[in-house]
């Protein structure tokens, strides 16, 4: 049974939440790694999860577009679900799961052979998508969201990979909002990345939450207290807290996060 | 006690900027005490030290913001480090309007001095005995984190604005008896007004040990709403 400071989403709360997990346990091969993890993330806003290395956090961020099956020994027991469906019915196609939860990573991946306009619409096309005029309206349209445009429109032809690492991670992330996904998961995005390229990305996400969740892992905690509104704690594959970012990093309940957040471990 | 943070000099900058404020704590109350015991004995001396000591009070409080600032700076305290760098950098600034009070004291009693005894000095004792005990629990309070002492120190001050009221009531009686005297009363007047300051300068130093602790804002609430 969590302890009440480990509970979800203020019960207070009466919209619909994005993602609800209950219960969520995980494992690699014998390993247990996730505990019961009970969490729910609020539509078009930022969740930050923060937790020293190995806490499982990740792993968690995985569970959410089910890219923790990529890993063959994983197993996971528990609910997610997203605006009420449940991810993991059996019937649901992972795909499908990936489609509506995109995912930006630590390092920026752009494809290596491909130009800036088609690693951003190189999912469309994936699904089928062959209509040229709409593959350009996305492009630009994603491009802008990712406040990229303005630096590639001349230059649409050339090799994502010859952008600087914050212009590829933003390359990235238009990839990913260019399949109008409903959630983006974000694993630790601007760990790679100087001052100002992780301003930008942060600015990013502040424009672009008007439109979608986003869930967050990052080790940095000050940009988990700039970015987010609401921070979840994990450690040692447990949820110790969740609760607004302000009470996280001005009070926390638990004695745990706040030795963490002030650097008195981990 | 807390546990130690992973990063000592983070530990080694918090105990400094602790030690600073206390030190400027300790001369504080020795300018108050300097200052109302030059009243008692008439020693025009001491008033002398209380001003001159007043310009260390000054330098600690820069000394105490420049360390808050750094700290603030360089490792981004949250939480209770936060709240307790943001705690510290205001009782510095709480502790040198009592410095302030002290020497304004102590200017009025160089000039009580200067004219014959007025008996009536008398009266202030119990009211200075009782800011300067505030004074010393709200150091308490906000030193060891006891929340008890800090939260009795609002009702404490309005006691001490009573004991104001009753001295400042007993002084404008007398004054029509010896007209030749008034200087001398509003001078009184002017000391248990700033004891009175003492004592709300007590209760803010209560109120930052309390956010310190606890996180609570119990600023401007009045339970004892007359």
């Amino acid at each position: 049974m969590p302890s009440p400071a480990a509970m979800s989403t203020p019960s207070t709360i009466a919209e619909q939440l994005a993602f609800d997990a209950k219960d969520v346990c995980v494992w690699y091969g014998e390993k247990q790694v996730l505990y019961n993890i009970n969490l729910g993330v609020r539509p078009k806003s930022i969740t930050a999860i923060i937790g020293p290395s190995g806490c499982g956090k990740s792993t968690f961020l995985r569970c959410l577009n089910r890219m923790h099956e990529l890993v063959p020994s994983a197993r996971m027991e528990g609910n997610i679900t997203l605006f009420g469906d449940d991810l993991y019915a059996p019937t649901v196609d992972p795909a499908f799961v990936r489609r509506r939860v995109g995912m930006v990573f630590q390092k920026s991946n752009p494809f290596p052979t491909m130009s800036i306009q088609d690693n951003v619409v190189a999912g469309l096309r994936l699904n089928g998508i062959r209509d040229k005029a709409f593959l350009n309206e996305q492009m630009e349209n994603s491009l802008r969201l990712a406040a990229l445009w303005d630096e590639v429109k001349d230059d649409l032809h050339k090799p994502g990979v010859s952008l600087s690492g914050g212009q590829q991670q933003r390359l990235c992330i238009a990839r990913a909002v260019a399949m109008q996904p409903e959630v983006l998961l974000m694993d630790e995005p601007c760990s790679a990345l100087d001052p100002m390229a992780t301003q930008k990305i942060e600015e990013l996400m502040q424009e672009i939450k008007r439109n979608f969740t986003i869930v967050i892992v990052t080790h940095n905690m000050q940009q988990a207290a700039r970015c987010s509104e609401q921070t979840a704690f994990l450690f040692m594959g447990k949820l110790i807290e969740m609760d607004t970012t302000e009470k996280i990093f001005g009070n926390p309940a638990e004695q745990q996060t706040e030795d963490y957040i002030t650097g008195r471990f981990g | 006690m807390p546990q130690s943070h992973t990063l000592h000099n983070f530990d080694q900058a918090l105990t400094n900027l602790r030690n600073t404020v206390l030190m400027m704590a300790s001369l504080t109350e020795r300018s108050l005490d300097n200052a109302m015991t030059g009243l008692f004995e008439r020693d025009t001396h001491l008033c002398n030290v209380v001003i001159a000591d007043d310009e260390e009070i000054d330098t600690l409080e820069k000394t105490v913001d420049k360390d808050g600032y750094d700290v603030l700076i360089r490792f981004q305290p949250v939480a209770s480090d936060f709240r307790q760098v943001i705690a510290t950098m205001k009782l510095s600034n709480n502790l040198e309007r009592v410095g302030d009070a002290a020497v304004n004291i102590a200017r009025r009693v160089k000039k009580l001095n200067a004219h014959p005894a007025l008996p009536e000095v008398r009266v202030l004792e119990p009211m200075y005995a009782e800011a300067k005990a505030m004074l010393k629990d709200s150091l308490r309070a906000f030193t060891d984190g006891d929340m008890e002492i800090a939260m009795a120190l609002k009702p404490r001050d309005k006691q001490l604005d009573r004991m104001n009221k009753d001295i400042a009531d007993q002084l404008t009686d007398a004054m029509p008896k010896q007209p030749d005297q008034l200087r001398g009363y509003l001078n009184l007047l002017f000391v248990a007004r700033a004891l009175e300051r003492v004592g709300d300068h007590a209760t803010n130093i209560a109120e930052d040990a309390i956010f310190a602790k606890s996180a609570q804002d119990t600023r401007h609430l009045n339970p004892l709403k007359e």
